[in-house]
């Protein structure tokens, strides 16, 4: 094994310890009523966590994506009640890129298309609406893409400019309406080359599937701990054939997605741009999200789909998470597309596809 | 909890195995327009004359050593020869067992004198073997085999009968599992692994004809057939973990998940800029489903690459990677009629055996051959408990 791979082994395992250590029944709870768990951004910002992946010169921890990543997929383990994806993964790289300062705080990015950009005073001010922004309203700062001048624009305001309607995802995680009208950017700066609108879609959709691999993890681990423990007919259902059977199914679809999800990550690491690899994670994380959350259930009985059992912490984010930033059959027409232009001479060898484009 | 030591965002296939995709491809292309082989979806053809073109390139007994008749190359290069292969739908039975399963097995456990009886032979395409395993009460449960094998002066007399014994009216030898001392209670003991010759005296083979008519299933009649010592594969009595650690290779490549893949390609190309949302989004979702499935398989090929360096390594390897083999062909399996699904209802038209529409026939071979993918090295529901058992520790 080589020196990253054991930096990256033991990052996961800080940060395994820190999520075990700080993230209860009682904190994921309080967080369905408060949307989020500001006690526990706390702990992840004083341990640098959504600075994993920021260039040092960006007053970051220096480490790759795919470092990144590896954390992300534990926080999805945990069912992390705050904007890690949004602030580490996305947020910051498009502050950093774009040679602006980072701020402290969670982030919410702003999806879609770019915003308008007007000039004001000195500055920009930017309008647009958004709906379904992930943490918008517990943000401290808004971070989006503004067009203006026929310039690219990576553009910070504070939420408390906006307007914001709350909403949420079957998880009672934040999902707000944004409505910005000529809000200034309180900075601004020209995004980096490499940054637009689709890459961005891009990172937030392999951040979902990151997520969804722990999530998935999760939901597996309940199932086998649950099946171990659960006595009928005289005797652990884990000895039931029929319960083992879909415990290995669903065994087989978590490593899928877990698969998907990093390889994906690797991808974007080394090429920016990987709308075949990124669409192929978000795919198969879906689909196993489909399978494994049924099969979790159905070993878990009725105690399963209580709110004092935590199994839903992990399958209600799942059932959101999946068609958050795109469902398997949006990015599935993608793909679609892309093996079309590719043509079936272009398909195979797939190694050759996969690997030389861009 | 799988693929724990696999780094998957750097895992690649290394550049130089690239020149090596792009001539198989070549030799491939040219021998299907010469004519030498018909690309056939399902199982794979026996063609001699084909296999010794492969052993010709060196592309039979990639990873052996040089003094065997090997090329010392590693199992990513094998893993891309053999993806080249199946996506051709070549004819690779007169050297897929030897290739894949007898070969390591006798690296690992033959005698200096089997390895140089067989390997070259083997390297060189001109030795075929069979796998000899089930019988006509072993199925899924294989260490129930009751062909046994006699003590005599100089070797044993083998006598029972296989059963499903793929190309044994074609192949040279098989291995054989047998019972070489009474069942005493553990049943994985008492079971040896012997090769056996399909001319000597006392062996019968005869066809079992699949049901479409195609020949390659037979089933082997052994009658005292006399087997000499030094036919023995590993020790006397360890057959049920030599035959488990086999298994564990046949699980883990592409073959696994790829048999169908032809008919993807093709599929691909019927639909061609035509193509609608509908198609789209299947082509995708298939697509994304192969690009997992790959990046599993070549996990495993690189773990059995690392493992390759110290001695017994690749076994370590092979034994620590048995569940994760598992998984790839339980989800592979059932990958591939994914794809012929996808390929009778987006193309809609009736399987015809006899068409000569490349695409056409290879979804009537498809949809035959689907029953045997989930069957053969292991069921579905056998795979499912192995991998359960990993899931739950050993039972109390």
């Amino acid at each position: 094994m080589n020196a990253p791979n054991e930096i990256r082994a033991m990052l996961v395992e800080s940060a395994t310890r820190l999520f075990a250590d700080h993230v209860d029944a009682g904190m994921l709870e309080a967080a369905k009523r408060d949307g989020w768990s500001a006690a526990l951004w706390a702990v992840m910002e004083s341990a640098e966590l959504p600075r994993v992946s920021v260039p040092e010169e960006a007053g970051g921890a220096g480490g790759t994506l795919s470092d990144l990543a590896a954390v992300l997929r534990v926080a999805g383990r945990y069912a992390a009640p705050v904007p890690f994806v949004e602030t580490a993964l996305l947020g910051n790289w498009l502050l950093a890129g774009a040679g602006l300062e980072l701020p402290r705080g969670p982030l919410a990015v702003l999806p879609g298309a770019p915003l308008s950009g007007q000039r004001s005073g000195d500055g920009w001010a930017v309008s647009g609406k958004r709906g379904r922004v992930p943490w918008a309203r517990i943000a401290a700062r808004l971070v989006g893409l503004a067009e203006a001048d026929g310039e690219l624009l990576v553009v910070v305001v504070d939420p408390a400019a906006c307007l914001i309607a709350p909403g949420r995802n079957l998880a009672g995680e934040p999902r707000d309406e944004v409505t910005l009208h000529h809000v200034p950017a309180l900075l601004a700066a020209p995004a980096s080359a490499g940054v637009t609108a689709r890459t961005l879609r891009q990172r937030a959709a392999l951040g979902r599937a990151l997520l969804m691999a722990g999530a998935l993890e999760r939901a597996l681990e309940l199932s086998i701990g649950y099946a171990q423990q659960r006595v009928q007919f005289g005797r652990p259902i884990a000895q039931f054939q029929a319960i083992q059977q879909e415990l290995a199914r669903a065994a087989g679809e978590v490593a899928a997605a877990v698969a998907a999800a990093l390889s994906a990550a690797g991808a974007v690491e080394q090429r920016g741009e990987a709308l075949f690899e990124v669409a192929a994670a978000k795919i198969r994380t879906a689909d196993a999200a489909r399978e494994v959350t049924l099969i979790a259930h159905q070993v878990h009985g009725a105690i399963g789909v209580t709110d004092e059992y935590p199994l839903h912490h992990s399958t209600l984010r799942l059932w959101a998470w999946r068609d958050e930033d795109g469902n398997e059959a949006e990015w599935s027409i993608a793909l679609g597309r892309e093996v079309q232009r590719l043509s079936a001479e272009g398909l195979w060898p797939l190694g050759l596809a996969f690997q030389a484009q861009h | 909890m799988f693929f724990e030591n696999v780094d998957f965002s750097s895992l690649e296939v290394p550049a130089a195995a690239q020149a090596l995709r792009e001539e198989v491809c070549t030799f491939l292309q040219a021998e299907a327009a010469a004519g030498t082989f018909t690309p056939q979806v399902g199982h794979a053809e026996f063609s001699a004359e084909f296999t010794r073109k492969v052993a010709a390139r060196g592309w039979i007994g990639m990873t052996w050593p040089r003094r065997y008749g090997g090329h010392e190359r590693s199992y990513l290069e094998r893993f891309v020869v053999t993806e080249e292969m199946l996506a051709s739908a070549a004819p690779c039975a007169a050297h897929w067992f030897g290739d894949r399963q007898i070969g390591p097995s006798l690296l690992r456990h033959g005698s200096e004198k089997l390895k140089e009886r067989y390997l070259p032979a083997i390297a060189r395409g001109e030795c075929y073997f069979a796998l000899g395993m089930s019988e006509p009460n072993s199925g899924s449960d294989l260490a129930s085999v009751r062909t046994r094998a006699e003590r005599v002066a100089g070797g044993w007399r083998v006598t029972g009968q296989k059963v499903w014994t793929s190309w044994a009216h074609k192949a040279h030898a098989f291995f054989v599992l047998c019972r070489t001392s009474p069942d005493t209670g553990n049943r994985h003991e008492g079971l040896s692994q012997l090769i056996v010759e399909l001319n000597a005296p006392g062996v019968t083979v005869r066809p079992i004809l699949f049901m479409n008519g195609y020949h390659h299933f037979n089933e082997v009649f052994l009658d005292n057939v006399f087997v000499p010592d030094d036919r023995v594969v590993g020790e006397i009595g360890q057959g049920w973990k030599q035959v488990t650690s086999e298994l564990a290779l046949e699980r883990s490549g592409p073959e696994r998940y790829m048999i169908t893949f032809p008919l993807l390609v093709e599929l691909i190309r019927r639909l061609g800029q035509a193509a609608d949302v509908r198609a789209q989004e299947w082509v995708g979702r298939l697509t994304a489903r192969f690009w997992t499935l790959r990046r599993m398989a070549l996990a495993i090929a690189l773990t059995l690459e690392r493992g390759s360096g110290s001695d017994g390594g690749a076994q370590q390897a092979t034994v620590d990677l048995a569940t994760e083999a598992a998984l790839v062909k339980d989800m592979g399996t059932f990958y591939e009629r994914e794809i012929t699904d996808a390929a009778r209802l987006l193309a809609g038209v009736e399987p015809d055996p006899g068409a000569h529409d490349a695409f056409e026939r290879y979804l009537a071979e498809a949809i035959v051959y689907a029953p045997i993918s989930t069957l053969r090295g292991g069921t579905t529901q056998v795979l499912r408990t192995l991998i359960a058992r990993r899931l739950l520790g050993p039972r109390p």
